[in-house]
């Protein structure tokens, strides 16, 4: 099942980034309007909050086909449900040190807070997770 | 029959015959050596079937939530840390339950028993004085009891219930022996992700999604697990090892925060499978995040319900 | 060795086995992380002679825990070929290879024939290993069986200390070892210590009679007898899992989008997912119906349709419920209700 494949020599990672709309997702828009050049590896998917996303998500995007995913929300204390990132902090520390504990190489599931102003770091985290996953090559566990 | 089960058949007695509870949870003698089974007593005249010792190694706190009306349980140490937890997630009331609490020298792990015996087969085994003596066709022999305990009940520190409403016997006192309760999980995460990959690979691949480790969890109580739902469908149903993985890990994430290491789950896998490695793990950094045990109090809110503004975050970019 | 009976040496099993994997895939017990279980081996030496029982039943070696049925992607079906290699388990206990008779009732039926089965059935040979030590939780002879029966076999083997005594069953079992050179005649003696180890291994079984237990059941659809039974069970699948005749399964697709996969999997009557309708109905909806059903179908229906019960004594789910819910006390219990 984890079958060590060669990746072919134009392989590109997939990274499932798992937005939040109000800060992350605005970043990353006002990083396309500034014409911010960063790698087109990602497919974001907009979420009303970082507390939104379900672990389970995140699992089930590495079965199916997500060489790394990156969940980013707004800063500790900015958060537009005013607590949602907060409880998103605790739930992720244990998931990723759980899932790097069952042997998901470290740099696969990613987390970042990213304000609505901050474009430039937004380009600056997907440059980061799309290097550190190309590295590690094609998702091979809990691939399905 | 020791002293501790008369007290202990005699306040279930009393509480039945008072009317202040309609039904005692406890165990009482199995059909095979080493083995106790949960009994259910309603009648007052029944509860000589009652017993307690080294093999009472079910979880019965795992019943309450089929409960109703007012019942009484026998509960060891982590047993009671389980009704805390239910207390706490309103899966009971506390004034439905009453808690006969139990000293524990910790229960059986008939895996390690198995291995001594290797095929023998074992007809009588009895305890005493903290040796347990097997005793089957042309062998006998005597082992420490302290040798076959499960590992989870070595190094308990709650050995007696946090919380009890009637409290049989002496206290048991610390733990059984003096000793990092978190070593195999640390003998773990010093592995490469390769190794670790590698040993929880193999162990996975012998489930046979009989979803025992989840009815034996006093955790797992939700209606439709994740695992039983079809819209959306989270996982496949057979045995493709990402599949079986995702379970186990999705589980044992589930009771971060809950779990306390009853050993319920891995005694009731029927293939031996180290399930106590992922729910020790979420133990140990639920303790270091957060500085919480699951269990000790009532007024306590779990962890991964609340949140602190200064939570650690250096793994956050 | 004209009558279908053999002697071969302890000490030439590995090599018989090594010629019968030059032309067939080879099951037979072994250990693996502790626990005993039937795998394809590769070298004659992996089988693990001294076994009281594998842990996981060779049901599974004909009906899989999950197989796929066929695959799609938009629109082109891709059908997963039946089984064409011949196998060989050797080392079958009788309870075991008895449960496949029963299973044949249900898979290879006059009016059905699952062919995913079938073909698995005919293309493999079974020999059995007599028990010479029951263990205390058997109960083969109470449900038909014993340890020296021989429905499903091929062949019987029968330790004798340092050498086995073999018996044919069946044509296929006796084509495997006619000409090979590892078996010489067999001697009075070897069939007189198998006589011997047989009745001391019959007598050493002991469990509930069944006898009646049907007819009782007939009569208790309704009673109380249910209401308490169930309790304590946790409602896992470890005793259908692990029991060598339940064979119920669920079929599902695991697709995304146009592609994807039907899947047989295994299921059990003890999850409440097991008989609930999209309505959100559920006919057995608490424990109680489906401790119920499961004895009901085992000494009951099975009996009604098939003439037989359907549990072979082997006591796994015995030795491996998390509560000790023994079967053979509830058996008991409903012969004496």
């Amino acid at each position: 099942m984890s079958a060590e494949v060669e990746p072919q020599a134009d392989w590109e990672p997939k990274i499932i980034a798992f937005l939040c709309n109000w800060c992350s997702y605005a970043g990353a828009d006002l990083a396309g309007i500034s014409r911010i050049q960063y790698p087109p590896n990602v497919r974001i998917v907009r979420v009303p909050c970082s507390g939104r996303v379900n672990p389970l998500y995140i699992i089930k995007s590495l079965q199916h086909g997500a060489d790394g995913v990156l969940v980013s929300g707004c800063h500790p204390g900015d958060c537009h449900y005013i607590s949602g990132n907060y409880y998103a902090r605790r739930r992720f520390a244990l998931l990723k040190s759980l899932l790097e504990f069952v042997g998901v190489e470290p740099g696969r599931v990613n987390f970042s807070w990213v304000s609505a102003a901050e474009g430039e770091k937004f380009s600056q985290v997907v440059k980061d997770v799309v290097e550190t996953v190309k590295a590690l090559g094609p998702a091979k566990r809990l691939v399905k | 029959m020791s002293e501790l089960e008369e007290l202990l058949r005699e306040t279930a007695r009393q509480l039945l015959a008072e009317g202040s509870i309609e039904l005692v949870i406890g165990y009482e003698r199995g059909t095979l050596p080493l083995r106790t089974t949960p009994c259910f007593i309603r009648d007052p005249d029944q509860v000589e079937r009652l017993v307690w010792n080294a093999s009472c190694e079910n979880n019965l706190a795992t019943y309450l939530h089929r409960a109703t009306g007012k019942v009484g349980i026998v509960a060891k140490g982590c047993d009671a840390r389980s009704i805390v937890g239910e207390i706490v997630e309103r899966q009971i009331a506390r004034e439905d339950v009453v808690i006969i609490g139990v000293p524990c020298q910790g229960v059986i792990d008939r895996t390690k028993i198995e291995a001594r015996l290797d095929g023998r087969d074992v007809l009588e085994a009895d305890v005493s004085e903290g040796l347990i003596t097997l005793r089957g066709e042309g062998f006998e022999e005597t082992l420490n009891l302290g040798e076959v305990l499960s590992e989870g009940c070595v190094t308990c520190h709650h050995r007696d219930p946090t919380l009890y409403d009637v409290f049989i016997g002496e206290p048991s006192g610390g733990a059984v022996e003096d000793r990092d309760e978190y070593a195999a999980v640390q003998a773990l995460e010093a592995q490469t992700a390769d190794e670790r990959w590698a040993y929880f690979a193999n162990e996975f691949s012998r489930c046979i999604r009989c979803y025992a480790c989840r009815e034996a969890c006093p955790c797992c109580y939700c209606a439709e697990c994740f695992v039983d739902q079809t819209q959306p469908c989270w996982f496949g149903k057979g045995d493709d090892l990402s599949d079986v993985m995702a379970f186990h890990i999705v589980r044992a994430y589930h009771v971060a925060g809950r779990c306390l290491d009853c050993g319920a789950c891995v005694r009731a896998c029927p293939m031996h499978i180290d399930l106590r490695a992922l729910v020790k793990k979420l133990e140990k950094d639920v303790r270091e995040l957060y500085s919480y045990e699951a269990g000790l109090h009532l007024e306590t809110v779990p962890p991964l319900a609340t949140f602190q503004p200064d939570d650690p975050q250096e793994f956050i970019k | 060795m004209a009558n279908g009976k053999w002697q071969i040496a302890s000490l030439k099993i590995a090599a018989f086995l090594d010629d019968l994997l030059k032309a067939h895939r080879v099951f037979a017990p072994v250990k693996r992380d502790g626990l005993v279980s039937f795998e394809p081996i590769g070298r004659g030496d992996e089988a693990l002679l001294g076994f009281r029982n594998s842990k996981r039943s060779p049901k599974e070696i004909f009906f899989p825990c999950s197989e796929t049925l066929f695959a799609y992607q938009e629109g082109e079906i891709t059908v997963v070929p039946l089984l064409e290699e011949r196998r060989v388990i050797f080392g079958m206990r009788p309870c075991d290879a008895r449960s496949l008779i029963l299973l044949d009732k249900v898979f290879d039926a006059p009016d059905y024939q699952d062919p995913y089965y079938v073909a698995r059935r005919e293309n493999t040979v079974i020999i059995g290993l007599g028990c010479n030590r029951p263990l205390s939780t058997c109960f083969c002879t109470t449900v038909g069986g014993g340890p020296f029966a021989v429905d499903g076999l091929d062949l019987l083997f029968t330790d004798l200390g340092d050498r086995y005594l073999v018996e044919a069953i069946t044509e296929r079992g006796e084509a495997l070892v006619a000409d090979s050179p590892h078996f010489r005649e067999e001697t009075t003696a070897d069939v007189n210590l198998k006589a011997e180890i047989a009745a001391r291994a019959e007598q050493a079984v002991s469990g509930p009679s069944v006898e009646g237990v049907k007819e009782q059941l007939d009569g208790m659809y309704d009673d109380p007898f249910w209401d308490e039974l169930h309790e304590k069970c946790l409602g896992c699948a470890v005793c259908t899992y692990l029991c060598p005749t339940c064979h119920c399964f669920d079929i599902v697709d695991e697709a995304v989008n146009a592609q994807g996969r039907r899947v047989r999997n295994w299921d059990s009557c003890q999850f409440p997912l097991f008989t609930l309708h999209a309505s959100g109905h559920n006919p057995r909806p608490s424990g109680k119906e489906r401790m119920r059903q499961r004895m009901m179908h085992k000494f009951r229906y099975f009996v009604e349709n098939f003439g037989e019960v359907a549990c072979v004594g082997c006591g796994r789910c015995v030795r491996e419920c998390p509560v000790n819910l023994d079967i053979r006390a509830v058996i008991e219990a409903i012969r004496t209700s």
